[in-house]
């Protein structure tokens, strides 16, 4: 008899200990409900972020970002050349237009106009031809009126090509006039 | 019998070198040239296995590399000719105190070079002779002391000093400025003749290109891409130092004169490409002179071995063609023809020669011009593009890059075409200029 009361004693016990530490389990889960409630806390910060958005103009985008960040934008676009000539093309016009347009609009900015040639030209004659290739753009965007002082050109030849390839469309890519903002 | 033609033939080559010579001397001036070695057969040398009077090992493996290495200077020479060593095995073993003339001459040996090496791979001693074999007698002889380190550059002075010994120009302790973006970006190198020992010069994140070296070679001018203008700069290899030549403009292909005082470039400083020359002072230049004043692209100047005329590109007629001028910039005119497209000239040591990049369709192969008769040599044939070429100081080999092999590396070929051999193989390597 002593012995079973002992037994039973001994299951209350467990039981009890065991029900004891279940409602500690059971108080971990109570704790997630408060950070459900922090979650539409963040999503209440969205709707300033959306008004904040209408004011910003391109203007103060553009004004925000490092030159890096301006270059990698792409703002101004590049043209191409034919083969060994160094005249701006017609269909490259529009572009020059569009760039100049830009240009007008931000007059702070100052530009790098850099020549680059496909690699079937020489070395010595591509640095050249490079050039003139980034002076009749430079040429071109003065008499679209953009002052010379904005703009400054260098000629990198074959050195830097867009493309690695060996055929036609890569030659097309690499010979090319590209711009740089290095002041704004 | 066989010594008698021989006789015969000697003087039948001094009664032909007597006519030169009364022929140049009734035609007022003309520069007299004889180059007699070129299509002469070259000199038999005969060149045992060194001598070694150590049981050290390291001295043994001294003895092999500089073996090769003088070997090999020797074989690219064109002047002389190794006897190969079979032949060896025909006579009495070499005893340097008591040499047997008559042994190498019944081997067709004209010279004979006896190498002895001592000592260990700290305190390397090199002891060479050279003797004429049929009259027995002392050439030259020389001593180097060194360590491992300076193995190569043992052998390299010998075989200048062989060279010397008959009248040749030593081309072996000269060096090749090149660039290379083996290790991320362009930058400028410096090699042996032989594509050994390849060291870099500069180290920044920039562009630098197009060096020339100059004729002592311990300066370098180049150019360099440092924020948004592509200037000249003027390295100083013994001083470390780097002093600007030109930054207004884009500036390139740089020459120095044969005196390594004055420098031929290519700027645009006063807006279109024209040729200048800066006369360079102690410390920087002294003076800027403008060359040419055209709207042509006028570009890669080179002057001529005795400074006073420039080799140049323009485009004034169309198309890039080579014209020379004289160093003052007057007196143009146009020496390069049937073609539509040449560039990059330089002018042989010996002042008969230019070699420069022909292109045709999308092949660029290396042409010389000889400016005494107008005859031109195609020099290459291949489905590449070879460029920027430049003679060796004796005006027997040219350096060139090309993508012959895929990447663009740098090669060496000989006068007349043959021996194409490759100088580099990590990254592209381009724009090679040789030193004097």
């Amino acid at each position: 008899m002593k012995k079973r009361s002992l037994v039973f004693i001994v299951l209350i016990l467990t039981t009890i200990f065991f029900s004891a530490c279940k409602p500690k389990v059971k108080q971990v889960p109570p704790t997630p409900p408060p950070q459900v409630k922090e979650q539409p806390k963040v999503e209440k910060v969205e709707p300033p972020k959306e008004t904040a958005k209408r004011p910003l103009t391109e203007e103060e985008i553009f004004m925000s970002q490092s030159l890096e960040e301006a270059n990698k934008a792409g703002y101004l676009k590049m043209i191409h050349f034919d083969f060994d000539k160094y005249n701006i093309r017609d269909d490259m016009k529009p572009i020059l237009a569009q760039n100049a347009a830009w240009l007008k609009k931000f007059q702070s900015v100052k530009i790098l106009i850099e020549g680059h040639c496909d690699e079937r030209g020489t070395e010595e004659y591509n640095l050249a031809l490079g050039e003139r290739r980034a002076k009749s753009t430079f040429d071109y965007l003065v008499s679209l009126g953009i002052s010379p002082d904005r703009m400054k050109i260098i000629s990198y030849g074959k050195s830097q090509p867009l493309d690695p390839g060996h055929n036609e469309e890569a030659w097309a890519k690499n010979r090319r006039a590209q711009f740089t903002i290095i002041e704004k | 019998m066989k010594r008698s033609a021989k006789i015969a033939i000697i003087f039948f080559g001094y009664f032909l070198i007597a006519l030169i010579l009364l022929t140049n001397n009734l035609v007022p001036q003309q520069e007299v040239v004889l180059k007699i070695t070129e299509g002469v057969p070259a000199i038999s040398l005969a060149l045992p296995k060194f001598i070694i009077h150590s049981d050290n090992n390291e001295c043994q493996q001294a003895a092999s590399e500089i073996y090769e290495v003088l070997s090999a200077d020797l074989k690219y020479s064109r002047v002389f000719q190794l006897l190969p060593q079979s032949y060896y095995s025909y006579i009495r073993p070499l005893d340097p105190k008591n040499i047997f003339f008559k042994d190498w001459e019944s081997i067709q040996a004209r010279v004979l070079v006896v190498g002895e090496i001592s000592g260990n791979s700290e305190n390397l001693i090199f002891e060479a002779k050279l003797y004429d074999v049929r009259s027995a007698k002392f050439i030259v002889g020389r001593k180097y002391q060194g360590n491992q380190a300076s193995r190569r550059e043992m052998a390299h002075r010998l075989a200048n000093e062989i060279m010397k010994a008959f009248g040749e120009k030593p081309i072996f302790t000269s060096k090749i400025v090149f660039v290379s973006d083996r290790d991320g970006n362009d930058e400028l190198y410096l090699m042996d003749y032989d594509g050994a020992n390849q060291i870099r010069l500069t180290f920044n994140r920039v562009r630098d290109y197009m060096p020339a070296i100059a004729p002592d070679a311990q300066k370098i001018a180049f150019t360099s891409y440092r924020e948004t203008v592509a200037g000249l700069y003027l390295m100083d290899l013994t001083k470390k130092k780097i002093i600007p030549i030109s930054t207004n403009g884009t500036n390139f292909a740089a020459a120095f004169s044969p005196d390594g005082k004055k420098l031929a470039f290519c700027s645009t400083m006063d807006g279109n490409a024209e040729i200048y020359v800066a006369t360079l002072g102690e410390n920087g230049i002294q003076s800027v002179k403008r060359l040419t004043f055209n709207e042509a692209i006028d570009t890669a100047p080179c002057f001529s071995p005795t400074g006073r005329e420039i080799a140049f590109v323009s485009d004034r007629g169309g198309t890039p063609q080579i014209y020379i001028m004289d160093a003052e910039g007057s007196n143009v005119r146009r020496v390069s023809f049937g073609g539509t497209y040449h560039d990059a000239p330089a002018w042989s040591p010996d002042g008969e020669r230019i070699v420069y990049v022909s292109r045709l369709d999308n092949i660029f192969d290396l042409y010389v011009l000889n400016l005494r008769t107008n005859q031109i040599i195609k020099l290459t044939e291949s489905n590449a593009r070879h460029e920027s070429p430049c003679w060796s100081p004796d005006g027997r080999h040219i350096v060139f890059s090309s993508n012959l092999s895929g990447q663009i590396q740098i090669f060496s070929i000989d006068y007349d075409g043959t021996n194409l051999r490759r100088l580099t193989s990590q990254g592209n390597n381009k724009l090679p200029d040789w030193s004097n």
